[in-house]
């Protein structure tokens, strides 16, 4: 009981870095956090790459500065049916094929534009071969801008989420409201 | 709670006792409390003490691992509660969870609980209105169920009672059929919600309106609340949580507090109550054996009053489980009604839409309540093709969004400053009547028991003609209203959902003026078993459309005081 505590501790401390015993050494570690999903740390690190192009960082911390892939993968673990967690997984694993495809390289060596020009592409495009990647961009979008928005940073540093929001006022002219600007 | 393993029954002797801690249970206990009766308190769940059992109050939402949502596979083990709008990451905790305590649903039917100290007080949707005499007279004039053996005027210095001590913020709106009440200042309603009151005096004159929902929040009386350690409402929305403030009344942070407080309260956790003990030779009840829910032993407690408030349905359970050579179908069930003439409020259906006007301004702030429709169908008269009528919530909402197409840099700056404003967004839900029949009913089980060795309950409710015809003329009028306010993009949805869900089920052992077609007399006494009071749900004899839980916290304290007049 008390080992399986430290290796679970172990887990959360490494972002689930722990060993599924495999004897088969040519073959990259699964993650065993997420225990519906096949993440090795290649696919992982992708997943960072890819969150990162949705929301970059700048003055402002960008996704994985907040380490939102793990975020991802948490969801599509646990909230996410079992046709999305396929369709996530298909699209995850083909993303290095489709970026090749359409731009003829391989992700990690696009520039930004490229890179973001390709998320697009993949978010909104209707080839039906390519639904597993529509799928899987759509869902990692929806909770990268989850996760970046609802991090602790944001809540804490860059907007503050307040417990007490403080009375309610019906008729609140936009016009007087001052907003600060934040430049991302 | 030591030495309960004291055999002695002198130990286990008590004035009262109350079974079930929350809403209705709570108050019982206050009032006995209060003056001077020592009283058992029955939960058969944990202790939820005020604050120090809210672990998520404080969370912020970074610090909830699914940011609220709750996981699939937590749904798929409990779909009945996973269909509840407050089964959150932030209260699941406080909600019983399908698998852990089965029932039998003959007709689809979403049971919702909360087994713990305080019960459903901590998860309430806290709306307070009153019944009135359009309501007490309603099966009278309208020929179904039984009449009210009680009216207005024999309740309303209860709901004062409850009112001034539990706070319910409310505007004093001279109703007739939503008597005012004990208000504390009522929260704003906001300027399209207002827009739409002048617009209902214009189209409709005094025929509809649209007022602000009284809502048991603290707004004011201050010093009097901080007696019960109460503070304010802050707005925060997080209710369902349980409250650091007690802004909001829960028995968790009034009630049960101020009993405890007196001294003579004895809370006994985690304890399942099988039956109703009745003497034959006494020809009354004399106590209550309970299953501890951890050593499974069963045993017994005894007392001259016993209050049974135990949720509406568990209290059908408990009385028909209550079985003695006198009684063989249920404590007090000599006509055979006990369980049935079950009813609910129907909230299957919603209207949405759109307004473009005033759309130089927003809202800022929270609000822990609506506005709302008291019902304005067949209220002086029948006049439709249905019976009764449904109230309806209100409320008009306008934030800032930003533009999620992109990624990149554009998208990132957009979500970091949401400057845009849509238009103004308007919903309406119902709160339909019901109509009590004999064929909604529950019932025992004959065969399977759960693992404390009660029979599980059989739930067998369903809707009716009536209120498919109330869902369609719910929608019908809502769209009208909205239309004539000029809403657009109006959207109408019958959700279908299971009755069960409006949380307000009632009903099985209603009041009435005839032992031989009711369960219970005016002071909620059973007829038959007059030391045994219920004043729970289970004792509607009609449902009206308003939330009802203010109306079993009146009934409560009324029946404690009727059976301390009778202690002497």
């Amino acid at each position: 009981m008390k080992r399986r505590d430290a290796l679970r501790s172990l887990a959360l401390l490494t972002g689930g870095l722990v060993l599924v015993p495999s004897c088969d050494f040519s073959k990259e570690d699964i993650l065993s956090a997420y225990q519906n999903l096949q993440i090795t740390p290649s696919l992982k690190q992708l997943l960072a790459d890819i969150a990162d192009t949705i929301i970059p960082p700048g003055n402002i911390k960008g996704a994985s500065d907040l380490s939102v892939q793990d975020f991802i993968l948490v969801m599509v673990n646990d909230c996410v049916d079992e046709n999305g967690q396929q369709s996530f997984m298909k699209g995850l694993q083909g993303f290095g094929d489709f970026s090749k495809k359409t731009k003829g390289q391989a992700f990690s060596n696009l520039d930004t534009g490229l890179k973001e020009e390709l998320i697009l592409a993949g978010l909104t495009t209707e080839d039906e071969k390519e639904k597993d990647i529509r799928s899987f961009l759509g869902n990692t979008k929806r909770f990268t801008i989850q996760g970046f928005m609802l991090s602790e940073y944001m809540q804490t540093e860059v907007k503050p989420y307040s417990l007490i929001p403080g009375d309610y006022q019906g008729e609140v002219l936009i016009a007087d409201l001052k907003t600060e600007r934040i430049n991302g | 709670m030591a030495n309960f393993n004291i055999d002695a029954v002198k130990e286990r002797t008590f004035q009262a006792i109350v079974i079930g801690s929350g809403m209705s249970g709570s108050w019982a206990a206050k009032e006995l409390c209060e003056h001077g009766v020592k009283t058992l308190v029955i939960e058969r769940g944990r202790d939820v003490k005020h604050i120090k059992d809210y672990p998520t109050t404080n969370m912020l939402p970074y610090e909830f691992e699914h940011r609220g949502q709750i996981p699939l596979e937590v749904q798929k083990e409990n779909p009945v509660v996973s269909r509840c709008y407050a089964f959150r990451e932030d209260a699941q905790h406080f909600f019983v969870k399908d698998k852990e305590h089965p029932y039998v649903q003959e007709k689809p039917f979403d049971w919702i609980r909360g087994y713990q100290v305080g019960g459903k007080s901590l998860l309430w949707a806290r709306q307070v209105q009153r019944l009135s005499d359009f309501d007490f007279e309603g099966p009278a004039r309208d020929g179904f169920a039984v009449d009210w053996p009680i009216r207005y005027k024999d309740i309303a210095p209860w709901y004062s009672h409850v009112e001034k001590f539990a706070g319910v913020s409310g505007n004093r709106d001279g109703l007739p059929h939503l008597p005012d009440g004990e208000f504390l200042p009522g929260f704003p309603l906001n300027v399209v919600e207002r827009y739409f009151q002048d617009q209902l005096k214009t189209h409709y004159g005094d025929s509809r309106q649209m007022i602000l929902a009284r809502c048991a929040h603290i707004t004011g009386n201050l010093d009097y609340y901080a007696e019960q350690g109460r503070a304010r409402c802050q707005s925060r929305n997080l209710c369902q949580r349980g409250c650091p403030f007690g802004g909001y009344f829960s028995a968790n942070a009034s009630t049960l507090p101020w009993a405890e407080s007196t001294g003579n309260m004895t809370m006994r956790t985690n304890a399942v109550v099988h039956s109703i003990i009745y003497d034959e030779e006494k020809g009354k009840a004399t106590g209550v054996r309970i299953v501890d829910t951890q050593s499974k032993e069963m045993e017994e407690y005894y007392a001259d009053a016993i209050f049974v408030n135990g949720s509406a349905l568990n209290t059908n359970l408990m009385l028909l489980n209550s079985t003695s050579s006198r009684f063989p179908n249920g404590l007090g069930n000599d006509n055979g009604l006990l369980g049935k003439f079950v009813a609910f409020h129907n909230y299957r259906a919603r209207v949405s839409g759109e307004y473009h006007g005033h759309l130089e301004y927003t809202t800022q702030g929270g609000r822990p309540t609506s506005g709302y429709f008291p019902r304005f169908r067949n209220v002086l008269k029948q006049e439709t093709d249905f019976l009764r009528g449904y109230a309806a919530g209100f409320s008009a909402n306008r934030g800032s969004y930003s533009d999620q197409s992109g990624v990149g840099m554009d998208l990132k700056e957009n979500l970091l400053n949401p400057d845009k404003y849509g238009p103004w967004r308007v919903g309406s839900h119902m709160m339909g009547e019901t109509i009590p029949k004999e064929s909604n009913y529950v019932a025992l089980d004959p065969n399977q028991k759960d693992e404390w060795g009660i029979p599980l309950l059989r739930v067998n409710v369903d809707y009716d003609d009536n209120d498919e015809k109330m869902v369609k003329d719910y929608l019908e009028q809502m769209t009208e209203m909205f239309e004539k306010a000029g809403f657009t993009n109006i959207q109408t949805r019958d959700e279908r959902k299971a009755p069960g869900l409006d949380i307000h089920e009632m009903g099985g052992v209603r009041m009435g003026r005839d032992p031989k077609t009711s369960l219970l007399n005016a002071n909620h006494q059973l007829h038959a078993v007059p030391n045994v009071y219920v004043t729970d749900g289970a004792s509607m004899t009609s449902t009206a459309t308003q939330n009802p839980s203010l109306t079993y916290m009146a009934f409560a304290a009324r029946a404690a005081h009727h059976a301390m007049k009778n202690m002497g």
